[in-house]
């Protein structure tokens, strides 16, 4: 019937008309109740036409309480009685499909229900949702534009509109739609979103700020209050951090995210069995999560449980082989386990896999492996390759003057005296460096090592540069780590910011660990050397392990 | 005793076990029959001799049977069938005079069906909207015979583009027809008053002008044409009118309409408005982002649950105080009014089977029934103050009465840790043999590295020697020589003794065919039989895939297999392009045989 009525003039009825036979076919399913003739209706003479709307109230209260066999049977009924007319239920049966995964069917629908009554904004919304979630933006973008036409103060068209834009890169027409739907109504979405903007655009300070006022207007959003957390957590700003991650903890003890955030600021204090305690919710709610593993076994590795330890960390990087932070705690483990060959092999496999990006953190962090490959390596009595590895870490590394001191002293006592001679000073320049900052303090055992080097290579000015260390000595410790913190923080986006913390916990929790374990390595790692090493050779490899902390 | 025992035991903890419960189970019927919502609920007083009937508005079990049903304690007292599905079902007090009984309203289609003592006493059907003037006057004019049906057509569908008010069913259906019924179709209908009829979604009541528990009160009907209808108790008249921007599916009222109220509803674009005494429009907005499934005044919180398994607080002015979390979707909702204790607290119905009773964010209690309640409602029934009604999904009819002595405490304090914090860690063991491996990897790290070291350089040096031998002798499946990218790869089929041997062959460059292609077959004679061992390649066309059949006949009966190497030529080379060895299959179809 419908297929002939096709031919009609006008273009917007062709197409309603062939939506409408495939609401029968959906309907209907085949049994052409909506195809009986039109003209044995006609011909009844007493015919009264029913209520369209009927039934709508029904429908609604079914597809409320997602009861959607019952709806779909109603819906049945009352397109069969009105031929397809009821607007509404051919809306609802849309929207059930959509929620079954037909987009592309209720997107048709949707398309019937719009013809039917081109004046009704809502019609249009659920076109450019269906289109949306097709991955259709710049398509969706219309349909919306043309519903803002009909309804201009709805904060969801508005809000819609904007996250197309963000799935589209158009950041800053987004962030105008998103603004608009908050100045209509807001809601926590938006807030979500508009932060999200801010995020991808690297913009951590506004995305805080759109977040704090989220948490203003809705305080108990356990996901607000998560991000807000991690975001101060990301520029160190570690008591608001702690503040907010704990308030969406009183809010939802078993906040995933959360637990694992706070979890790893415990573990950067030290308090090993709180953060055991916290994240055994976590292993219940998520037993497979990688970073919670990691966290668990650096856990493992402060309270010096080496074996639970690599444990975890073994178990993580089963979950997450190519998650380079944990090959590189298990190195870092097994390193303190004087597992060298393990190591070795963990800490290269992590330099292999890690990005090489440009970033300061990426150079810091590449610089460390390498390092740490060059320390296995010298205990593996592997001495070329201990080179490569060293001159690649002083390579990557701008800051650290311990790596040029181990390579001096492993140039040295491999008779180049030359080499270790550019190392030693590649090393002052360093101190030099970083003796403006004042926060910054030398391990003792390296300022000793390096005087010991200094006069072994017969270098007078020594004096010079361990005199203002000394005087900086006594200032407090913790500050070193604080920088080496806020070195680490700018990686990424919130979820890898859990990972990194973990990671950044490891970083700083080397010294408890390697500081203790580390003394027995002494042996005579190196054969070759000379006279004058033999006295600083035991202090090496603490002071190797010690540095990377910092 | 009992009681005193199950109020302390209850203390602190909201869970209600068998010994403890709060409820006495007063009727269970699975097989009942009744198939409702909570707005089709009510109970009332109905022949005003103090024992409080059920009324329930009953859709049938597949929406088909309508019935008015009256239970009088677990029984059903009347029963009679309605003419359309009831949307609501209220009872209130129509006049002054005694005695007092209060009259039954049922909402259905377009009409309200008033009830004295269980008597049709008034129907009340919604006035017609006014039809579109410019479509009154199109139809008058077919009528006039002045038009014909192809230009009253277009005419109707320019209405229907623009206009604020939409088309009656009459001309909707006429857009539908096709030319030849048109004329028919006007003819038996032109003389028809066009017609636009809407139909009641909700209704609540409203007292009139006294705050008493037994005062007048008014209907207040809600519209599927978004209006809302305040209608008078005496005559049915409509008192009040005000619009809405979307179809109102729950009402929630309070205050007397005389003197001042406030009017929350619930509406299909999951907003809620609230109006006031004076307002024709809505006076608040609360906008939930998710469609609303219940609305319940408590006090001066109105508590609205999502579909999204949340519970919300607004107060009236539509700021948010609070959420809950569900553990599970709601279905229904109804309000709890404890008289003896003043307390409110709501219900809520969930899809796991469970009843939460809340007040504000607190739980008081969880009722676990057998089967999902979909309608719940809380009041007087029989002589027995506090009773819970429910009824399920599959029908079933559940009657709970609250225990005098209970008491509904709310859970104090923190919730403490969640209980997954107790349970210990599961961290992998270790054995024995790591340990040993470890020690051991101590002792002779070096070593290890050391010969770890010369296997790896060996390996790589083996693998750098074959892949130079592979390059060398064509024996890769891809081809990468700039005027040939070619792949190659090889499939055989079938169980023997004949095989098919499938060449799949791919020219991987960008843009341009590959012309003059051999392929050669190289194989042992004795053992194999191939109808062409040599022949020419089409013209490849980039990014196909050329699938170039042979059948291979397996000619050894002793079950051995060999390799068929397969060599892609060019045409005046000598050295292949491509090769491939193809190990045979033992042909299985000869040691059956």
């Amino acid at each position: 019937m419908y297929d002939i009525l096709v031919i009609s003039s006008m273009k917007n009825l062709m197409c309603y008309c062939s939506r409408i036979v495939v609401t029968c076919e959906h309907n209907a399913k085949g049994e052409n109740l909506i195809m009986t003739p039109l003209s044995v209706k006609i011909c009844s003479p007493a015919q009264e036409f029913p209520i369209l709307e009927k039934q709508n109230w029904l429908i609604h209260l079914h597809y409320i309480r997602k009861d959607y066999e019952a709806c779909k049977a109603v819906i049945k009924e009352q397109l069969q009685e009105t031929q397809g007319l009821c607007e509404y239920a051919i809306y609802v049966q849309a929207l059930i499909f959509r929620l079954e995964g037909n987009i592309q069917e209720s997107l048709e629908l949707f398309q019937t229900c719009a013809v039917l009554s081109p004046q009704c904004a809502d019609n249009l919304k659920q076109v450019a949702r269906s289109l949306f979630l097709l991955g259709k933006h710049k398509a969706a973008i219309e349909v919306y534009n043309e519903a803002a036409k009909l309804n201009q103060k709805d904060w969801e068209i508005c809000h819609n509109l904007g996250v197309c834009y963000i799935y589209l890169k158009q950041f800053d027409k987004a962030h105008d739609q998103l603004h608009n739907a908050l100045h209509l109504n807001r809601h926590d979405l938006t807030y979500i979103m508009l932060g999200k903007i801010h995020l991808l655009q690297g913009d951590l300070d506004k995305a805080i700020e759109i977040y704090k006022k989220a948490v203003e207007f809705s305080p108990e959003n356990t996901e607000l209050l998560t991000t807000l957390g991690l975001l101060y957590l990301q520029l160190g700003i570690y008591q608001k951090a702690f503040e907010h991650l704990g308030n969406a903890l009183t809010y939802d003890p078993t906040n995933y995210k959360a637990i694992l955030a706070a979890g790893s600021m415990m573990q950067t204090h030290g308090d090993f069995d709180v953060a055991l305690t916290k994240y055994r919710v976590v292993a219940c709610a998520v037993p497979e999560s990688p970073p919670l593993w990691n966290n668990i076994g650096m856990c493992f590795f402060g309270k010096k449980k080496y074996v639970a330890a690599i444990s975890c960390l073994k178990r993580a990087n089963y979950l997450a082989p190519f998650d380079w932070k944990i090959l590189y705690n298990l190195g870092l483990v097994h390193l303190t386990m004087q597992q060298y060959a393990s190591a070795f092999h963990f800490v290269s496999a992590a330099i292999n896999l890690q990005p090489k990006m440009g970033e300061l953190f990426m150079l810091l962090a590449a610089a460390v492996p390498s390092f740490f490959v060059a320390v296995a390596l010298t205990n593996l009595e592997d001495p070329e390759n201990a080179r490569r590895a060293y001159a690649e870490a002083a390579r990557l590394d701008r800051c650290n003057p311990l790596v040029n001191l181990n390579y001096a002293v492993l140039l040295y006592n491999q008779g180049e005296r030359k080499g270790a001679l550019a190392q030693f000073q590649e090393m002052e320049k360093k101190v030099r460096l970083l003796k403006d900052s004042p926060s910054l303090e030398f391990d003792a055992e390296m300022v000793e090592m390096a005087q010991k080097l200094g006069a072994a290579l017969q270098v007078g000015e020594a004096l010079v540069w361990t005199k203002p260390v000394k005087d900086t000595k006594s200032k407090h410790r913790s500050a070193s780590a604080s920088k080496a913190a806020s070195l680490q923080q700018p990686l990424g986006s919130n979820q890898a910011l859990g990972q990194a913390m973990s990671s950044a916990a490891a970083y700083r929790k080397l010294p408890s660990g390697a500081g203790g374990t580390a003394q027995p390595i002494k042996p005579p790692s190196l054969p070759l050397e000379p006279e004058p090493a033999t006295g600083a050779q035991p202090t090496e490899a603490p002071a190797q392990i010690r540095e990377t902390q910092e | 005793m009992a009681a005193a025992s199950s109020s302390d035991s209850d203390s602190g903890r909201a869970e209600s076990s068998e010994a403890s419960s709060k409820w006495l189970d007063a009727h269970y019927d699975p097989m009942a029959n009744i198939h409702t919502f909570s707005s089709c609920l009510a109970l009332a007083d109905l022949h005003g001799d103090g024992e409080y009937k059920l009324v329930v508005g009953d859709l049938g079990p597949s929406g088909q049977h309508p019935r008015l049903k009256v239970l009088k304690g677990p029984t059903v007292l009347t029963e009679s069938p309605l003419p359309a599905l009831p949307a609501a079902a209220a009872t209130f007090l129509m006049e002054q005079h005694e005695p007092r009984t209060p009259a039954l309203a049922l909402a259905s289609g377009p009409c309200v069906y008033v009830y004295k003592n269980l008597k049709p006493y008034f129907k009340f059907t919604l006035p017609q909207l006014p039809p579109n003037p410019l479509e009154q006057d199109l139809w008058n004019q077919v009528k006039e015979d002045r038009i014909d049906p192809l230009t009253l057509k277009e005419m109707l569908e320019g209405i229907r583009e623009k206009a604020e008010v939409p088309l009656s069913v009459q001309s909707l259906r006429f857009l539908q027809l096709e030319l030849s019924e048109m004329e028919a179709f006007v003819s038996q209908h032109k003389s028809k008053s066009i017609k636009r009829q809407t139909v009641i979604t909700t209704m609540t009541t409203l007292k009139k002008n006294l705050a008493d528990e037994d005062a007048v009160s008014c209907l207040v009907l809600g519209t599927e044409n978004k209006e809302l209808l305040v209608l008078d108790p005496e005559a049915f008249t409509i008192l009040a009118k005000m619009s809405l921007p979307s179809v109102p599916v729950f009402l929630e009222v309070s205050g007397q309409f005389d003197v001042e109220f406030r009017l929350a509803a619930a509406c299909r674009n999951g907003n809620i408005y609230i109006l006031r005494r004076d307002s024709k429009r809505p006076k608040y907005c609360i906008e939930l982002s998710a469609q609303p499934v219940g609305l319940v005044r408590v006090h001066k919180v109105l508590v609205v649950g999502s579909n999204q398994d949340t519970l919300h607080g607004f107060t009236h002015k539509g700021k948010k105080l609070w959420t809950v979390q569900m553990p599970a979707a709601i279905l229904t909702m109804n309000l709890l009014e404890q008289h003896s204790r003043s307390l409110q607290a709501v219900m809520a119905g969930l899809a796991n089977g469970e009843v939460h009773i809340y007040h504000d964010k607190a739980l008081l209690n969880v009722i676990r029934t057998p089967d999902v309640v979909t309608s719940l409602c809380f009041g007087r029934y029989g002589r027995e103050d506090n009773t819970l009604i429910m009824t399920t999904r599959g029908g079933g009819l559940i009657i709970k009465i609250l225990k005098r002595t209970a008491v509904f405490v709310e859970a104090r304090g923190e919730a403490g840790p969640p209980p997954a914090q107790a349970m210990k860690l599961n961290v992998p063991r270790k054995t024995r043999l790591y340990v040993d491996q470890t020690l051991r990897e101590r002792d002779a790290g070096t070593a290890m590295h050391r010969t770890f070291q010369t296997d790896l350089y060996l390996l790589r040096l083996r693998a750098a020697r074959a892949y130079v031998q592979a390059l060398e002798s064509s024996l890769n499946p891809v081809s990468v020589t700039a005027r040939e990218p070619l792949k190659l790869h090889a499939v055989v089929q079938g169980l023997g003794p004949t095989f098919k041997l499938t060449l799949h062959l791919q020219n991987t460059s960008t843009a341009r065919p590959i012309l003059g292609l051999l392929v050669c077959f190289l194989y042992n004679e004795v053992l194999y039989a191939l109808p062409r061992a040599f022949f020419k390649v089409p013209l490849l066309v980039p990014g196909l895939n050329y699938p170039l059949e042979t059948f291979v006949e397996s000619l050894s009966d002793k079950g051995i297999s060999d390799i068929i190497k397969v060599l892609v030529l060019r045409e005046g080379q000598s050295a292949p392009l491509l090769s491939a060895h193809i190990n045979m299959p033992v042909s299985e179809g000869l040691e059956a045989a």
